[in-house]
């Protein structure tokens, strides 16, 4: 998805993981994921630069599909959907 | 499809290190990883009931050990013991003390140990669960 589409995509999920350092944010998405069903979107929001990368990787192994990436102000807003 | 599996030969008693190996364990956990950590010699220190959150001993960059400790907890990073409970919650992960490691620090039973620790074994369980893992980690 490109970031106008991101940005009008609408998750059902949101995990702020702002606060944390790896692997934080890639552990409240791993608890997060078991709250939406499938087909649904989550967003993880995090400063965390590791996490842009280690949030794709996850999807593909995990069996999710990893839609994109939008940067904000000091965070990384990335979008998935189970 | 089967969880990949890490055996962990944990032998550091030092909280840098340690911090590493929940980071690793926090890794492991996310990709839903069975774990075997076998604790030995200096780890058992580490996880000895009175020394797990009073230890602050670390293995490198000794010099700046303050800085190192004064970085964790600006960075609000979890204190090993509760990095290796998350991992615990969220996957299976079995923490083995080595019955030789424990005895070199006064540690003969379980209750000696803080509670992540599962049982007392012995190296043979290690020689077994480390032929069996995908991931081999010394720390």
């Amino acid at each position: 998805m490109n970031s106008e589409e991101l940005a009008q995509l609408k998750a059902e999920k949101s995990v702020d993981a702002r606060g944390t350092s790896c692997p934080g944010p890639l552990l409240a998405a791993k608890k997060a994921i078991g709250q939406i069903e499938k087909g649904q979107v989550m967003e993880v929001l995090s400063a965390d630069e590791g996490t842009r990368r280690d949030i794709p990787k996850w999807c593909t192994k995990k069996g999710y599909e990893y839609l994109g990436t939008l940067e904000e102000a000091g965070f990384y807003k990335i979008f998935l959907r189970k | 499809m089967e969880n990949k599996k890490l055996c962990l030969a944990l032998y550091t008693g030092s909280v840098d290190k340690l911090t590493a190996a929940g980071v690793i364990l926090g890794g492991a956990a996310a990709e839903d990883m069975d774990v075997e950590i076998y604790v030995l010699l200096q780890a058992a220190f580490a996880f000895k009931k009175e020394n797990a959150l009073t230890n602050d001993r670390v293995a490198e960059i000794t010099d700046k050990k303050d800085e190192f400790l004064a970085s964790l907890k600006r960075l609000e990073a979890p204190h090993w013991t509760e990095a290796f409970k998350t991992a615990k919650e969220m996957t299976n992960v079995k923490i083995h003390i080595c019955g030789f490691a424990g005895k070199v620090w006064n540690g003969f039973k379980l209750d000696d140990f803080i509670d992540l620790a599962d049982d007392i074994c012995g190296i043979g369980e290690y020689m077994t669960s480390a032929e069996e893992a995908d991931i081999n980690l010394f720390i």
